[in-house]
């Protein structure tokens, strides 16, 4: 993107963002398990279990997202995958789940080819296409649902995959973790995963290093689009129940997690183990605000502000001009700190 | 690339061919719907452009200065909104100018940030939408907010069948264009918009720019919040609806490139008609909500593939 900086603050800033989320989550673990201290009432198991729950539902859509990210695009049609597969799970699996799940998986992959095969084919900006299909892909929901939320009554899905295992998890919040383990290891040990973290730091060179390009962007997006669209299904699944426009807080927070979970906007940076610890720090942050009874907007305040936070870290300028001041600093201090 | 310009030649001559058959079924839409050309009908086209319009300028010089997009305008509106009502009890014209400078205060702040430090506006807009509806949700914790009176009224007024919202949409967009194109600022908003390399190295100030960019379009915003807030008679978080990306596609409709430098908010007016005359041609012959957004979003698709390949092709 823009011109090489000095390394060392390359560096500072990668240990910086990939710290991010384990630092964060001990503070939390330890804000959690230190709540008697200054509150009358401890955290309890189920608390932790009900973290994972809503864990499940952000951290497979943060996953798709982040996979775009890191790979140096940006999925903003995840949610409307989220949206699609939702629904088609509540209405295709009245009588199977599994077709419902394979309906919506089956959407989720064609959704990732068409984005993926336009960007590549057409060499065009991620953005304003994901926009497009966004859009789009809120009104197919709504031509499916009719315009309003549609009931799953097949219940004993969702009480199935919501029951408690070792008190912690369940059904669902433990596919999850398998995603998340599968895609981690996809990442660390398979030339696709190094290949897709080249895309997003150097396109240029990883093209000259012989990267498959255009398959490779066209994967990341299947990715994006099956993750989201398994996410939506075990959601309505979960809620037996699918609405036709989630709105834009289901992107917000996955978002917040990608940026959490120790991806760098600029691309080529960032891993599923750390996206899914930054969606954990996300739930187990509401789950402390909840138990301390916090007014819901305390949240919000404290969501975009991190968000803030870990965007100017990101920002390539501010560092740029952080540098200049500090000389200046150092000049008018006299000493010897040139270099 | 050097590769698949063929293929891209191929898209483009298929997505022209689609935007004439498109056009055709447009049009034998058009007068085959009975009550489509009728003045009652323009007016209801027009009429519904207003507060999207009005939002859609702001995004417009926002995809201008290569910031892509914000995605909290449809937020700062409804935050504007409530402001404007809530201050209403200061007076109409008091409270007017209020709601504009918190506006581009809220503006500022961010293009500052996006501008100057180079924080990714996606991230930087969505961070800010956050922070507005804490925000007000502590403020006013949750609750609607009404007028104390009626003063506000005359921007309800339909003078020539026509409300208050499209005047102001066609003045802002009149005052934007002048702002863009005959100022220096505007010029540098294009230069960076263009190259944000080139800007630096030409000594420009680009946090400067940056705050005014997103000041100017979250002051035009505001503008559209107190429409908002008046038409409503009352203001909640509940106005911020889907402006936001219904703002985007008119904007892309109109052919403003995201990566920043071209685009103009007079075509971006244009695209706020197209996108308001169809879906006013969809439900008039009765297809639901949902096919109408569904369309709108091809739309977007459409425009954004076609103004890629043709910007493309001019190149080489």
């Amino acid at each position: 993107m823009s011109g090489r900086r000095p390394l060392r603050g390359h560096r500072l800033r990668r240990t910086v963002q990939a710290g991010l989320p384990v630092v964060l989550l001990i503070l939390l673990a330890l804000a959690l398990l230190g709540l008697p201290l200054y509150h009358d009432e401890g955290v309890s198991v189920f608390d932790i279990f009900n973290s994972f729950q809503s864990w499940a539902a952000v951290a497979l859509l943060a996953l798709g997202i982040g996979t775009t990210v890191i790979a140096g695009e940006f999925d903003l049609a995840a949610v409307g995958t989220f949206a699609l597969s939702a629904m088609l799970a509540v209405t295709l699996g009245g009588s199977s789940p599994i077709l419902g799940l394979l309906a919506a998986l089956g959407a989720g992959l064609i959704v990732g080819l068409i984005q993926g095969l336009i960007v590549t084919r057409f060499d065009i900006n991620s953005v304003p296409v994901t926009v497009g299909t966004y859009i789009a892909l809120l009104g197919l929901t709504n031509v499916i649902s009719g315009g309003d939320s549609v009931a799953y009554d097949n219940y004993s899905v969702g009480l199935w995959l919501d029951q408690t295992i070792a008190g912690f998890f369940s059904p669902r919040s433990l596919v999850t973790i398998a995603v998340v383990l599968l895609a981690a290891a996809v990442f660390t040990w398979t030339r696709f995963g190094r290949d897709v973290r080249a895309l997003g730091g150097d396109r240029r060179a990883a093209r000259t290093a012989g990267v498959r390009v255009d398959r490779n962007l066209v994967g990341v997006f299947v990715v994006s689009g099956l993750c989201a669209s398994l996410g939506g299904a075990l959601q309505a699944f979960s809620l037996a129940t699918a609405t036709p426009d989630p709105g834009t807080g289901p992107l917000i927070v996955a978002v917040t997690a990608v940026l959490l979970g120790g991806v760098s906007l600029a691309g080529g940076q960032g891993g599923a183990i750390g996206i899914a610890l930054g969606a954990l720090v996300l739930q187990l942050l509401e789950q402390l605000f909840t138990i301390l009874a916090t007014p819901a907007y305390v949240a919000n305040l404290v969501l975009g502000g991190l968000l803030v936070v870990v965007v100017a870290i990101d920002a390539p300028d501010l560092r740029r001009r952080l540098i200049v001041v500090r000389a200046r600093v150092a000049d008018r201090g006299g000493g010897g700190a040139g270099d | 690339m050097s590769r698949s310009l063929p293929t891209q030649r191929i898209a483009l001559r298929a997505l022209q061919v689609l935007g004439v058959i498109a056009v055709i079924v447009l049009l034998v839409g058009m007068f085959t719907t009975k009550g489509f050309f009728s003045a009652h009908n323009a007016r209801a086209i027009v009429s519904s452009t207003g507060f999207v319009g009005i939002v859609a300028v702001g995004m417009t010089l926002i995809m201008i200065s290569g910031a892509f997009v914000s995605l909290s305008l449809g937020t700062t509106a409804a935050v504007t909104a409530i402001f404007f009502v809530y201050t209403l009890k200061f007076g109409v014209g008091a409270a007017i100018v209020l709601t504009i400078l918190l506006g581009a205060l809220i503006g500022a702040v961010q293009g500052v940030m996006i501008g100057g430090w180079g924080a990714n506006p996606i991230i930087l807009t969505i961070a800010a939408g956050t922070i507005q509806t804490g925000v007000t949700v502590a403020i006013t914790e949750g609750q609607s907010v009404s007028p104390p009176s009626g003063a506000y009224s005359f921007l309800n007024a339909t003078p020539i069948g026509l409300p208050v919202s499209v005047y102001v949409l066609v003045g802002t967009v009149i005052v934007t264009e002048l702002i863009m194109r005959r100022t220096t600022f505007g010029r540098r908003v294009y230069m960076v918009g263009e190259s944000r390399a080139a800007g630096r190295a030409a000594g420009l100030p680009l946090g400067a720019i940056g705050a005014g960019v997103f000041a100017l379009a979250c002051a035009v915003t505001a503008i559209a919040g107190i429409l908002l807030g008046a038409y409503n008679q009352s203001a909640s978080l509940l106005l911020d609806t889907t402006l936001t990306y219904d703002a985007i596609g008119a904007t892309l409709v109109g052919g403003a490139a995201i990566a920043g430098g071209r685009g103009a908010v007079w075509r971006t007016l244009l695209g706020a008609i197209a996108i308001s005359a169809i879906t006013d041609l969809l439900l008039l012959r009765g297809y639901s909500t949902g096919v109408q957004i569904l369309v709108k979003g091809l739309l977007v698709l459409a425009v954004v593939l076609a103004v890629h390949l043709q910007t493309r092709e001019r190149r080489t």
